[in-house]
C-alpha cells in the first residue's frame, strides 16, 4: 500500500488550490513526490508535505494564489493587498522590537504585571459572581423571603404564609420552600453532624435539577405521616455510600429516625455555594402541629424560591408578593402586621455580599491596568522620539498617516499579546495565590481558574491596550512631514520637545493613578487598624469552643418538659467534669456566641410602660447561658449580680441584660429590679426580673452595632442546641481530645461539630479585610514602582535630550547643584500636578469604597490615608528625579560644545 | 513585441529545467532538477508561482497529461519552452556571457 500524505494537509490544500484541473496537477505533483520521499523516510516525506501545503497556503493568504488561472479575474485583490501590508509589517514589527530590546523586555514586563493582576481578579469576578449557578436558567429564579416591614430585617418566612404564596402567587411556574439544617447522622460507625435542607417536593423541579440516580421527592413523601426518605448530593453519595449504584433503597439513621435513600442529586449540584448540603429531605412532611410550622406567627428559617413564567419580570414578582401580603395582613392583622415580602434574584442572594469587596478590587485592577498602558505609552512615546528618523524616513518615503499609524498598532499589538501571554502565567500564579489565602466564606472560589472566559478577557485587554498606546505616538510620528522631519529629526533636542511634553502629561496620569491606588490601601489599612482596636466585649484568647446538639422529643406539652429537664440533667454533668479537667480554666454553655452571631432575637415587654402596638415592640438578642459563661468570656459585670446554681426552673424568673439594653430601653431607671417579658404581650410567659448589667459584647460581629442583649438561665430556658465554651490554661486545640472524652463518656452518639478557637472566629470575621488590604498594598507597590520607573525615564531621557543645553549652562557658570535643581524641579512641577488629580480623583474612589460599606470607623476623606499616599509618592519621585538630574549635573560642558 | 523586462535567476533555471527535462517536464521533474542540479532546496508553492508567471508571460505552455497510480490517476501539467520563452533565455544566457567574457580564470571552480 502507498503512504499516504498527512490528512490534515490535504484538506488544507484542497481548500487554497483551484477544483480544476490546474489545481488537480499540482495536488498528483505533491502526492508523486511524497511517495517517493516516503521511500526514504516517511518522516522526512511527511514534513516535507506539511511545508509546501503551508508555503502554498502562506501564498494564497497574501493573494499570489497557486495554479490559479491567468485569464481569472483577480479575485479579492484589495485584501490580499492588505493582507500583504499586515505581514510586512508584522515581520518589520517584529524585526524592530528584537532590536529595541530594553524598551520591549520593559514594555512586556510592565504590561505582564498589570494584565496578571487583572487576570487574576478578574478569574475571582467571574467565577463568583458571573459564572451561572448550577440550575437551569438561574436569571428566571428568584429569592423569597418575609421582613419586618419597618426595619427591612429578615425574619424568614412562616409556613401558612407559604402555604397561602403557592395558593396566590401566580408569576410563578413553580413555588418551592426551603429550610438548611444540620443534621445527627447516626448508625455508621461514628456519629456525625451532616448540613442539609428540608425542602418542600417542587425544589428540584424549580431549579431545574433532576436526580443522577434515583427519583426526586413526590407530593406523596411531602406530607405529614409520609413514609420518611431523603435525597442525598453526589459528595455524601461518593463518601458514605460508596458511590453505589444500589445506595437507593438503602437506609440511613438521621436525627434518630431511619430514612430510605430515593436519590441521589448530580455531581456538581449545590444550591448554596457556601454550603457542603449531603441530604436533603421532604420540609412538609415535618409540618407537624407540635413542630412549630403551622403556627402563622411562627418564622422558622423559612426561604423560599419560585420559577418565573415565561414574560414575568423580577418587577412583576415584586408586585404580586406585595399584594399578596397586604391582603395576608388583612386577614391575619394579629400574627402579619408587621411582615412584608422580600424578593431577589437568585443570583444575586447567593453571592453573599461579597460583590462590594470584588468590585473594589476590579475597580483597583483597572486602575492598575490603566497604569501599566499609561507606563508603556510613556516607553512608546520616548521611543518613538528617538526613533524619528527613521519614522520621518517612512514618511518621506510616501506612507501615510494611516499606514504609519496600522504600522505602529501592529507593532503594539505585539507587545501587548506578548504581554498578555505572560500576564496570564502571572495571573496563574497569582490566582493559586489568592485561594489560599482568601478567607472561607467567598462562595465558589474552589472553582476560580483561568478559563476560556479569562483568555478572551486577556486578548480583549491586550488589544485595546495595543491601540491605546499606539494611538499617541502614532498620531505624534505622523504630524511629522517628510523632508521637514527629516531635517527636524536630525536636530534631536528639538524633536525630543513635544515628546517630553507627551510624556510630562503621560506621567501627571501615571502619578494621579498611584495616588488612586495608595489611598485605597490606606483606606483598607486603616480600616482593618480600627477593627482590629474595636473592643469586643469579652477576651478571645485561649478560648475553645464546640457545638453539640441533643435529640429529644417535643410533640407533647409533657415530653417537652421531660426534655428539658433531660436538657438541664445534660449541663449539670456536663459543666462540672469539663472544669475538672486540668488545664481548664473556666467553663460555660449558650446557644449564641459573641461574633459568631445571635441565633434567638425577640420580641418582648418592658413592664411598667405602655405596651406599644405590636409593629413598635422592642426586640434584642437572647442568650441562654449557664453562670460560668461570663467569667469563661471575660465579660465584666457593670451592676447587680451574675447567674447562680439557683437560678433554676423553681426559683424566681430571672435576666441579666447589656448596656446598650439599659440605654435603648431603660433610660433614666436604675436597671437591676426592672421586669420584662420576652415574646408578644399575650404570650403566656413569665416576667423576669433584671438581676445584673454586664457589658456590651459585639455578638454579631466586630463590625456590627452591638444589640440589645439579654441573658437567661440556662437552667429556665434550656437550650438544646449549644455551645460549649472553655478558658484554657494553654493552647485551646490541645484541650479538645480531653473535652471530646467528656462529651462521649456522657453520651457516645452525640456528635461534636464547629470546633474552633475563640481567636479563629475573630480572625475569620477578618479575613475579608485582611484579604482586600493585602491586594489592594500589593497593588499599590506595583503603582509606586511603574510610576518612580516611569518619572526616572522622563527625568533621564530629558536629561539626555536636553545635553547640549547643559552644556551650554554650565558653561556659562551655572554649578552642577543648579543643573540638580533644575530637573529635579521640573520632575516635581509634574508630580505634584499628578498629586492635585489624583487626590481630587482618589477622593471619588473613597466614596465609592464607602458606599461599598467596605470602611470602619474611617471616612472617605481620612486625612492620614490621603496624606500618607501624597507624602509617600512626593519622596519616591524625589528619588525618581535625582538619580538622572545628577547625571546632568556631571556633563562635561568641553564634550558637549565641542560636538556644536 | 519583446518581453518587456529581463528573466530572473529562478525564471531562468526553470526554462533550463524544462529544456533539459524535454518531455519530462512537469512538476515533479522539474522541481528535481531544480534540487538536483542547482543545488537549492525549492518551495513547490514558489515553484508553481514561478511556472504560472511565466506562462502569463507567454514563456511556457503546456498540455494535461493523465497521471498514475503513484499520483492518485490525477493529471499532470508537461511544460514546453515557447518560441518567445526561447528567445528570452537566449537573451539572458548572451549577457550573461558578455558579462562574464575575461572572467574565466575568477569564475572557474576551484575546487572541483
Amino acid at each position: 500500500m502507498r503512504p499516504a500524505p498527512p490528512r490534515l494537509a490535504r484538506r488544507m490544500l484542497d481548500a487554497v488550490l483551484p477544483r480544476s484541473a490546474r489545481g488537480d496537477t499540482v495536488r498528483g505533483d505533491l502526492i508523486e513526490e511524497f511517495g517517493a520521499r516516503s521511500q526514504v523516510s516517511p518522516v522526512r516525506a511527511r514534513r516535507w508535505y506539511w511545508r509546501q501545503t503551508l508555503a502554498i497556503a502562506a501564498r494564497s493568504a497574501v493573494g499570489r494564489t497557486v495554479a490559479s488561472d491567468p485569464n481569472d479575474p483577480p479575485v479579492n485583490r484589495g485584501s490580499a493587498g492588505l493582507r500583504d501590508l499586515v505581514l510586512v509589517d508584522l515581520r518589520s514589527a517584529a524585526k524592530a522590537l528584537i532590536k529595541a530590546r530594553g524598551f520591549t523586555i520593559a514594555s512586556v514586563v510592565t504590561l505582564a504585571l498589570g494584565l496578571g493582576a487583572a487576570t487574576a481578579v478578574f478569574s475571582v469576578v467571574e467565577a463568583v459572581l458571573v459564572r451561572p449557578l448550577p440550575f437551569t436558567d438561574p436569571a428566571r429564579v428568584m429569592w423569597m423571603t418575609e421582613v419586618f416591614a419597618d426595619t427591612g430585617a429578615t425574619m424568614s418566612i412562616s409556613w401558612p404564609d407559604f402555604l397561602d404564596w403557592g395558593q396566590r402567587l401566580h408569576v410563578y411556574a413553580d413555588l418551592a420552600a426551603i429550610r438548611p439544617t444540620t443534621f445527627n447522622l447516626t448508625g455508621g460507625e461514628i456519629a456525625e453532624r451532616v448540613e442539609g435542607r428540608e425542602v418542600t417536593w417542587t425544589f428540584l423541579h424549580t431549579l431545574g435539577v433532576h436526580p443522577q440516580l434515583g427519583r426526586d421527592f413526590a407530593e406523596s413523601d411531602d406530607r405529614v405521616g409520609a413514609a420518611p426518605v431523603a435525597l442525598v448530593s453526589d459528595g455524601f453519595w461518593r463518601t458514605h455510600l460508596a458511590a453505589d449504584p444500589g445506595a437507593i433503597g438503602q437506609r440511613l439513621t438521621i436525627d434518630g429516625a431511619s430514612r430510605t435513600v430515593i436519590g441521589v442529586l448530580p455531581r456538581g449540584f449545590r444550591y448554596n455555594p457556601l454550603a457542603n448540603d449531603a441530604v436533603y429531605l421532604p420540609l412538609g412532611a415535618t409540618a407537624t402541629e407540635d413542630s412549630g410550622l403551622p403556627d402563622r406567627g411562627n418564622h422558622n428559617n423559612v426561604s423560599a424560591v419560585g420559577r418565573l413564567k415565561p414574560g414575568m419580570t423580577e418587577a412583576a414578582a415584586r408586585r404580586e408578593l406585595a399584594d399578596v401580603e397586604a391582603a395576608l395582613e388583612r386577614e391575619h392583622p394579629d400574627t402579619n402586621a408587621t411582615v412584608a415580602g422580600q424578593v431577589t434574584p437568585v443570583t444575586d442572594r447567593l453571592a453573599n455580599g461579597v460583590g462590594s469587596v470584588i468590585a473594589t478590587l476590579f475597580g483597583a485592577v483597572a486602575v492598575l491596568l490603566l497604569l501599566a498602558a499609561v507606563n508603556v505609552a510613556s516607553l512608546a512615546v520616548a521611543r518613538s522620539v528617538s526613533r524619528r528618523q527613521e519614522l520621518a524616513l517612512r514618511a518621506a518615503l510616501g506612507c501615510g498617516r494611516r499606514r504609519l499609524v496600522g504600522y505602529l498598532v501592529i507593532e503594539n499589538l505585539l507587545i501587548a499579546l506578548t504581554g498578555g501571554l505572560a500576564g496570564l502565567a502571572v495571573g496563574d500564579g497569582l490566582v493559586r495565590a489568592l485561594v489560599a489565602a482568601a478567607p472561607p466564606n467567598i462562595p465558589r472560589l474552589d472553582e476560580v481558574g483561568l478559563d476560556a472566559g479569562v483568555w478572551l478577557f486577556v486578548l480583549g485587554a491586550s488589544i485595546a491596550i495595543a491601540f491605546l498606546i499606539a494611538v499617541l505616538p502614532g498620531l505624534q510620528a505622523s504630524t511629522a512631514r517628510g523632508q521637514q522631519a527629516l531635517v527636524r529629526a536630525s536636530r534631536d533636542d528639538l524633536g525630543a520637545s513635544s515628546g517630553q511634553r507627551a510624556r510630562r502629561s503621560l506621567m501627571v496620569v501615571e502619578v494621579a493613578l498611584a495616588v488612586i491606588l495608595l489611598t485605597g490601601a490606606g483606606l483598607m489599612a486603616r480600616t482593618l487598624r480600627a477593627v482590629t482596636t474595636v473592643d469586643p466585649g469579652f477576651n478571645p484568647t485561649q478560648l475553645l469552643t464546640v457545638r453539640f446538639s441533643i435529640d429529644g422529643d417535643r410533640s407533647t406539652p409533657a415530653r417537652v418538659e421531660l426534655f428539658n429537664r433531660r436538657i438541664v440533667a445534660f449541663y449539670d454533668q456536663l459543666l462540672p467534669a469539663i472544669e475538672a479537667l486540668p488545664g481548664v480554666v473556666a467553663t460555660g454553655a449558650a446557644p449564641s456566641l459573641p461574633i459568631d452571631g445571635a441565633n434567638w432575637n425577640s420580641v418582648f415587654v418592658v413592664g411598667g410602660q405602655p405596651v406599644p402596638p405590636r409593629a413598635l415592640l422592642p426586640s434584642a438578642a437572647f442568650v441562654p447561658a449557664t453562670p460560668g459563661l461570663f467569667t469563661t468570656l471575660g465579660i465584666r459585670l457593670k451592676a447587680g449580680r451574675v447567674f447562680r446554681a439557683s437560678d433554676r426552673q423553681d426559683a424566681p424568673d430571672v435576666a441579666i441584660v447589656n448596656e446598650q439594653f439599659v440605654r435603648q430601653f431603660l433610660e433614666g431607671r436604675s436597671p437591676v429590679g426592672q421586669r420584662f417579658k420576652q415574646g408578644w404581650p399575650e404570650t403566656p410567659n413569665a416576667w423576669r426580673e433584671i438581676v445584673g448589667v454586664v457589658n456590651d459584647v459585639k455578638l454579631n460581629g466586630v463590625e456590627q452595632d452591638t444589640p440589645p442583649e439579654v441573658y437567661l438561665p440556662m437552667a429556665q430556658e434550656p437550650a438544646s442546641r449549644s455551645a460549649l465554651v472553655v478558658r484554657t490554661a494553654g493552647d485551646p486545640a490541645a484541650m479538645l481530645p480531653a473535652v471530646r472524652a467528656v462529651f462521649a463518656k456522657l453520651d457516645p452518639l452525640l456528635p461534636l461539630f464547629d470546633v474552633h478557637s475563640m481567636d479563629d472566629l475573630v480572625n475569620t470575621e477578618l479575613a475579608r479585610q485582611r484579604l482586600t488590604m493585602l491586594i489592594l498594598i500589593g497593588f499599590a507597590t506595583l503603582a509606586l514602582v511603574l510610576a518612580s520607573v516611569g518619572l526616572y525615564g522622563v527625568v533621564s531621557h530629558g536629561v539626555s535630550a536636553r545635553t547640549r543645553e547643559i552644556g551650554v549652562r554650565l558653561a556659562l557658570g551655572a554649578s552642577g547643584r543648579q543643573v540638580v535643581s533644575l530637573f529635579v524641579g521640573q520632575g516635581l512641577v509634574t508630580t505634584a500636578i499628578g498629586l492635585a488629580t489624583g487626590c481630587a480623583a482618589g477622593f471619588a474612589m473613597a466614596r465609592f469604597v464607602e458606599a461599598q460599606g467596605l470602611l470602619f470607623h474611617v471616612t472617605a476623606r481620612d486625612p492620614v490615608a490621603f496624606s500618607t499616599a501624597v507624602v509617600t509618592l512626593f519622596l519616591v519621585s524625589i528619588g525618581a528625579c535625582y538619580v538622572p538630574a545628577r547625571r546632568a549635573s556631571r556633563v562635561d560642558p568641553t564634550v558637549t560644545l565641542r560636538g556644536e | 513585441m519583446t518581453t518587456a523586462r529581463p528573466l530572473g535567476e529562478f525564471e531562468q533555471l526553470v526554462l533550463l529545467a524544462i529544456l533539459r527535462l524535454q518531455a519530462d517536464a512537469h512538476g515533479v521533474g522539474i522541481g528535481r532538477a531544480l534540487e538536483a542540479d542547482a543545488g537549492r532546496s525549492v518551495s513547490r508553492g514558489a515553484l508553481y508561482t514561478t511556472l504560472d508567471r511565466l506562462e502569463s508571460k507567454g514563456l511556457v505552455r503546456w498540455r494535461l497529461a493523465t497521471g498514475g497510480e503513484e499520483r492518485a490517476r490525477l493529471p499532470r501539467r508537461v511544460y514546453a519552452v515557447t518560441a518567445r520563452g526561447l528567445a528570452a533565455i537566449r537573451s539572458s544566457h548572451r549577457a550573461f556571457a558578455r558579462m562574464s567574457r575575461g572572467l574565466a580564470s575568477i569564475l572557474k571552480d576551484s575546487g572541483a
